[in-house]
């Protein structure tokens, strides 16, 4: 019988980050519990993506990430995926020279084989309209269908943890839909999903959490039933030092 | 006479196209273009020799040897020379690490092998005639490479994630490819075509570590002419190049050949620097 | 406040004359034991230095190309080929009637420096990779014309090298020739590389579009380099072939080729001193036991590698003891605007830089799609938006580094026309780079005189021969650069190699260097990246007083603080078009702006 597990699945404390000199991160903390939506807002240069990249594991980082009970330190992103936390990295880049199965594939490429090919199989039910197109090209592919594809690719290893960044990036309304969607059945079906958006609104309505990151650091932090959250979001980010 | 030059340049052109693919696939693997792929070419001739003529192998055991040997340099070679200059920003230590470790195999080459061009051996006991072995071994190589190459990338997943890893490298390590492992044998299956292109080529070019800067050039004409990574433009360079300089060598003599074939390569390459084909971003056989 | 008084010469300054003695003693050091040489060295050893000095002639002329400019010409080899059979082939009299050595000499420099520009001018074109496997084509080709054209050079036979008339007839005296030669060498490369081509040739091979926006011209600057190196490598042929007293096409071989670059290499990019005890070492090491020799070329193969992947700064950088003092930790960048007025004192006449309906797309992404802007002398400019809205694309198309395809730039009304990406800052616009594109191994002070190359007035031959203009343009730049540094508060560090440099530093660095072009107008992309709240004060502090000294000031920005603080104006964009326009207070309250910075 499992315990109620007293750490959450993500646990981030004092994560500082950055490229090269340039410090982006200071201080990170955050936390992301099984089950849970929650949502990483702010303004552009905040340092959402680079947040995503360190905990992922693409990017060098200083300060504690533990998952799902493991010490991340030095983890790079094959082994993240291995343990469950998979980061859908923005701009819906897919590999447009090879097939939509192939692109699924290489998802699952570390699974055993025939594991792979029912694994894909059952993603692709969850998205008709990218199953259609299954042996062409992802070249052939609209750049909101690719961005379902990206979404597909994170989903074949049956994460426990989803980070998706600004999946809604350059799509109309309808595939913005379709896409956040998913991400509610992902709540429904236990998959905790760290999502970084630009809509406000869309992302508060699927949220159990937010978190504001404001110029490398977090400005707020709370549970999208509270009130007045979009005015105090929106005075997080334009405040003035002063 | 005609006849001889075709075979010969096709022959030729058959290695450079092959020495090209190697340039090719360590450049999709890594965006570095090595030194080291004429280095390769030199190894598969004289290992060869020395394996099978000296040392008396078996053909088989010695030409596995062969691939394996050169198998090994290309791992050598991404470890030593590649990965630990992949992290720097700065863009010119890749030409110079992989040149030094170039430089390092052939001068070794030169003092334990010697600076004479050995015989290599006849690998089959077929009588001489018009279509010779030293010049269809090295179309049935090229010809062997391009079909597996083929394969391996249309049917193996191994081989489609090569191609994601050269398409966009950070996406690739972003879904959890093993991105180090692939270049490691990308490394490695340069080597092999690499060795294999000089074992193919070995009665042609003798087992001479001379062959090591002329491969590097004359290999690289394939991948500039063809386009960066694009091996079917390799192979139809290759070919090209190895009957113009056939043709000059009978035209005008072997040394003016070269400065024809050069000539002609620079002017070609400021007129298009991004190659014949252009530029292409997509890896294709 | 008494502006004169408040600029004292700095510490700096002071140090700079002490550091330059210092900088000199190795090169009179080495001076000294030259000139000594024949009394304590024997015949053998006496070969082997003068083989150093000829070396060190050609490889002072190619570590300019491959040291400063930073390009791969591992086949240089050539040019000690033509320049050897030119000189050997004239005084022997085998094509032409018998020329005297000297003339000879010279005839083989002028042959060389065509040849330098041939083999050298490829790199215009050619990615790094490619330009060097063209320089290994053309060595090849000269050893085999060399081969093959045997009435003139005696084909695989030969023919003997110049002999030298008295003093030089003898081995010490040809000693002397040959190390008086290398001294001139020496000291001239050392010119170039202490004026401002030198520290262009840098800009050029570390931070290549910085150099562009500071006026810098790749193909006009690399013209005179290929030209000299081609000159002085041919010179040193001459002086090979008489050394060998005969030569044949397998003397030139790779491994020659080889020496020389590695010889670079292993000195350090960017330094006289390393390359000269690089070629020293190279050419002595052989000869230190026996079995060596075969190995010559391994072990330097071996010396390269391990360069490149423990030491990349090479020998120079072993021996900069300079920049291995500790720098203070926690120290505050205080800029002194109240300094501007000094710098910026030429009166500056530009009218408002205006864009009208300019779009540019990138295949079918439509970066900017018809914009409208206008930023005024002695005003900051805030150009805000979300991420691929087309703020750095505005202003890489106002710096001139894309080309708009519809609509117009206008300075004072008129259209600037299409023109290389270095012009721009001939009209007094100059730029800052969201991440800091600056020379790494250089001081702050040297990345800063880069920015004010184009104001030289001396040419390249008279930085060569150390010739009044070139001093005084020297004199000038430093000035003005110390000063550039005192206004963004970075006077203290000036003589500290930049890559030592924190982010924030680097930033202002960028800043100043911008100023040595008084620019008319100055753009900043994202300057407050990475800055600490209280540097953004001080840098909004600085652009406010850049403004007011007549400057107009475009500020590309994410952070809020910056932009409603200092800008006079702002403009939104969103998707490539102008979403909002008018002050500070104005857009913070305007709705559809904060759902677009927001992305409601």
């Amino acid at each position: 019988m499992p315990t109620l597990a007293a750490e959450p699945l993500l646990e981030v404390a004092g994560l500082s980050a950055g490229y090269g000199k340039i410090r982006v991160l200071r201080d990170i903390d955050l936390t992301v519990g099984a089950g849970e939506v929650v949502a990483l807002l702010g303004p552009n240069g905040a340092g959402k993506t680079t947040l995503l990249r360190a905990v992922s594991g693409l990017l060098h980082w200083s300060g504690k990430v533990r998952f799902a009970g493991r010490d991340l330190t030095g983890v790079g992103p094959r082994d993240t995926v291995r343990a469950g936390l998979v980061h859908v990295i923005e701009g819906h880049r897919v590999f447009t020279q090879l097939t939509v199965l192939d692109n699924l594939l290489l998802a699952g490429y570390e699974m055993p084989r025939g594991e792979r090919a029912a694994r894909v199989e059952e993603v692709l039910e969850l998205f008709p309209e990218v199953a259609a197109k299954r042996h062409e090209r992802a070249a052939s592919l609209s750049g909101g269908q690719q961005q379902i594809l990206a979404v597909a690719q994170g989903l074949i290893r049956r994460p426990q943890l989803l980070m998706l960044d600004e999946p809604s990036a350059g799509l109309s309304p309808v595939l913005v839909d379709r896409v956040l969607l998913v991400v509610q059945r992902m709540r429904e079906t236990g998959t905790a999903v760290l999502l970084v958006e630009q809509l406000i609104a869309k992302a508060l309505a699927l949220a159990n959490r937010v978190y504001a990151l404001s110029r490398g650091s977090i400005v707020l932090e709370a549970e999208t039933s509270e009130a007045d959250l979009p005015q105090r979001l929106e005075h997080a980010y334009l405040a003035t030092v002063r | 006479m005609v006849e001889s030059i075709v075979l010969t340049g096709l022959a030729i052109g058959c290695i450079y196209a092959l020495i090209g693919i190697t340039y090719n696939v360590m450049f999709s693997a890594s965006r570095v273009f090595s030194f080291t792929a004429g280095t390769l070419g030199m190894l598969g001739g004289v290992l060869g020799s020395l394996f099978i003529a000296q040392t008396g192998m078996p053909l088989l055991v010695g030409f596995f040897l062969v691939l394996a040997a050169g198998a090994l340099f290309g791992i050598v070679t991404e470890i030593v020379a590649v990965r630990p200059v992949l992290k720097s920003l700065d863009q010119h230590l890749y030409v110079l690490s992989t040149l030094a470790l170039a430089l390092m195999v052939q001068q070794f080459t030169a003092i334990e092998w010697g600076t004479e061009a050995r015989p290599f051996p006849r690998l089959f006991d077929i009588a001489r005639g018009g279509f010779d072995q030293q010049f269809w071994l090295p179309m049935l190589a090229c010809a062997a490479v391009i079909v597996c190459l083929e394969l391996l990338y249309r049917h193996t997943l191994v081989g489609r994630a090569f191609l994601a890893i050269s398409e966009d490298n950070y996406a690739a390590r972003a879904i959890g490819l093993p991105e180090r492992s692939l270049r490691i044998a990308s490394f490695a299956l340069a080597g092999v075509i690499g060795t294999l292109a000089g074992f193919a080529g070995g009665e042609m070019l003798l087992a001479f570590f001379g062959n090591a800067p002329l491969l590097t050039f004359y290999g690289f004409v394939p991948v500039a002419l063809g386009g960066m990574g694009n091996n079917r433009g390799a192979v139809v360079a290759g070919l090209l190049l190895g009957l113009f300089q056939q043709t000059a060598n009978f035209l005008v003599g072997g040394i003016f050949a070269s400065v024809a074939v050069f000539t002609v390569f620079i002017i070609v390459l400021l007129a298009r620097p991004e190659g014949l084909a252009g530029a292409s971003p997509q890896r294709r056989v | 406040m008494d502006t004169a008084a408040k600029f004292r010469p700095s510490r700096a300054n002071v140090l700079g004359s002490a550091s330059t003695l210092g900088a000199a003693l190795p090169f009179l050091g080495l001076l000294l034991v030259g000139i000594a040489f024949p009394l304590f060295g024997g015949g053998y050893w006496g070969v082997i230095a003068t083989r150093a000095c000829v070396y060190w002639v050609l490889v002072s002329g190619l570590n300019l190309v491959v040291g400063f400019a930073g390009q791969i010409a591992i086949g240089w080899v050539a040019l000690l080929t033509l320049g050897a059979y030119t000189t050997s082939v004239l005084v022997a009299g085998n094509a032409t009637p018998e020329v005297p050595p000297y003339p000879a000499l010279a005839i083989a420099a002028v042959v060389g420096a065509v040849f330098g520009l041939i083999i050298g001018l490829p790199a215009l074109r050619l990615r790094t990779f490619y330009f060097a496997i063209t320089t290994l084509g053309f060595a090849t080709i000269v050893t085999q014309v060399a081969l093959a054209w045997q009435s003139v050079t005696g084909g695989g036979v030969g023919v003997s090298g110049p002999i030298f008339p008295p003093p030089f007839s003898s081995q010490w005296g040809f000693y002397y020739f040959c190390f008086g030669l290398a001294a001139i060498c020496t000291w001239m490369t050392a010119n170039i590389a202490a004026s401002r081509f030198g520290r262009a040739l840098t800009a050029i091979r570390d931070a290549e579009v910085a150099a562009e926006a500071s006026g810098i011209s790749k193909a006009a600057l690399l013209v005179p380099v290929f030209l000299f190196s081609g000159a002085v490598a041919a010179v040193g042929g001459g002086l090979f072939a008489a050394l060998q007293s005969y030569i044949t096409p397998d003397a030139f071989t790779l491994d020659l080729s080889v020496l020389f670059f590695i010889a670079i290499l292993i000195g350090g990019r960017g330094s006289i001193l390393g390359p000269l005890l690089g070629t020293i070492l190279l050419t002595v090491l052989p000869e230190l036991a026996a079995p060596l020799v075969a190995w010559s070329t391994f072990l330097y193969a071996v010396l390269l590698l391990l360069i490149v992947l423990a030491v990349p700064g090479g020998i120079a950088e072993l021996l900069d003891f300079k920049n291995r003092r500790p720098l203070e930790t926690g120290r505050a960048i205080i800029p002194r605007p109240e300094l501007l007025q000094q710098l910026l004192s030429a009166p500056r006449d530009a009218g408002a830089l205006t864009l009208q309906q300019v779009a540019l797309s990138f295949g079918g992404v439509k970066a900017i799609d018809g914009l409208d802007l206008e930023i005024r002398p002695g005003q900051v400019h805030g150009l805000i938006g979300p991420n691929g809205s087309g703020k750095t694309t505005t202003l890489n198309v106002i710096s001139g580094y894309y080309v708009q395809q519809r609509g117009a730039v206008r300075l004072n009304g008129v259209a600037l026309p299409e023109l290389a990406r270095h012009r721009r800052a001939h009209l007094r616009i100059a730029r800052t780079f969201q991440t800091p594109r600056i020379v790494g191994s250089a001081s702050l002070l040297e990345n800063v005189m880069i920015g004010g190359t184009i104001d030289g007035e001396g040419t390249f031959v008279e930085s060569l021969l150390s010739l009044p203009r070139h001093r005084r343009d020297e004199a000038m730049l430093r000035k003005a650069a110390t000063l550039a540094l005192a206004v963004v508060g970075l006077e203290r560090l000036a003589q500290v190699r930049a890559d030592r440099l924190q982010h924030s530093e680097l930033r202002l660095t960028e800043i100043a260097r911008a100023l040595m072009l008084r620019p008319a107008f100055l753009l900043l992309d994202e300057p407050a990246a990475g800055l600490s709240a209280e540097e953004i004060e001080r840098l909004g502090a600085l652009l406010l007083a850049i403004a007011r000294a007549g400057t107009g000031v475009l500020v590309v920005e994410h952070h809020p603080d910056l932009i409603f603080d200092i800008c006079h104006h702002v403009t939104v964009l969103n998707l490539g078009r102008m979403l909002a326009a008018g002050s500070p207070a104005e857009i913070r309250s305007h709705r559809e702006v904060v759902n677009a910075y927001l992305g409601g």
